[in-house]
């Protein structure tokens, strides 16, 4: 299983337009091509979870993630703000990648956590935060999980 | 979407999530040593939560919740290409191609989960 697999050019944003953690999290929602009312729902859920703890992993770097019935499978998106966000992050430290995962409840292939995982291997890699900067397009960012063989 | 569904499929996603946050596994691993999340503070909040939110809902759908959910972890449930993803029955086709989809609360004829329409 290859982070790649998962992500469409349609789910990635390099240019966010948010500037609070609220308005990041429905941008990268909006990147799923959920209705209204599905978009509440997991964006609510998603807020839950961040209330228990911050996603933010540090080094600029934020993964939220969630279960939830509005999916039917399991969906990533990518996104980029040019200026760092406040985000609560485990050091203190504004939040610039976001990278969402939302999963239905139960899956056939179970690859929710190993996802979960392998983005949160990806980026601990020393050179990644340096290269999600420079990345042009989707497509490079595609090319880049593809070079990590993530 | 009606409202009491609506409630009813967040408390069917904190449930999920309480349920992979205390088993020890992956999850827990993760969230733990990803994140930093404290497992037994996150219990505590979800299940606060839940509480909040099923004394919202009307006593013949709480009702209903909670003798469903001493039988089943997952009784909200997605109704996909017909067939209700509790007991794999295939639901009625007029329930399943309704028009106002998820707007009302509705229950399988064949195992009493509540269903929500997803395509």
């Amino acid at each position: 299983m290859e982070l790649r697999e998962f992500f469409t050019e349609d789910g990635i944003k390099l240019d966010l337009q948010g500037s609070s953690k609220d308005e990041i999290l429905k941008e990268l929602i909006g990147l799923l091509g959920l209705d209204d009312k599905s978009q509440g729902i997991l964006f609510k859920m998603l807020k839950r979870r961040e209330n228990l703890g911050s996603t933010g992993i540090g080094k600029g770097i934020a993964i939220p993630h969630c279960r939830s019935l509005v999916v039917n499978r399991l969906r990533v998106a990518f996104g980029r703000k040019a200026e760092p966000i406040e985000y609560r992050a485990i050091d203190d430290q504004p939040v610039q990648y976001f990278f969402l995962i939302v999963a239905p409840p139960l899956e056939v292939s179970n690859q929710y956590l190993p996802v979960l995982g392998k983005i949160a291997g990806f980026v601990k890699e020393p050179d990644v935060p340096g290269r999600l900067a420079g990345v042009q397009s989707p497509r490079e960012f595609l090319a880049l999980l593809e070079e990590k063989g993530a | 979407m009606h409202p009491h569904l609506e409630t009813l499929l967040e408390i069917q996603d904190l449930k999920t999530q309480r349920r992979e946050l205390a088993t020890a596994g992956l999850d827990r691993e993760v969230q733990e040593s990803v994140f930093g999340l404290s497992v037994d503070d996150a219990l505590a909040q979800i299940d606060q939560k839940v509480t909040e939110m099923e004394a919202t809902l009307p006593a013949p759908v709480r009702g209903r919740l909670q003798r469903m959910q001493a039988k089943h972890p997952r009784v909200v449930v997605p109704v996909i290409r017909g067939t209700c993803y509790g007991c794999f029955v295939q639901v009625p086709t007029a329930l399943a191609s309704d028009a106002d989809r998820n707007e009302e609360v509705r229950t399988c004829q064949s195992c009493g989960r509540f269903l929500y329409l997803i395509d």
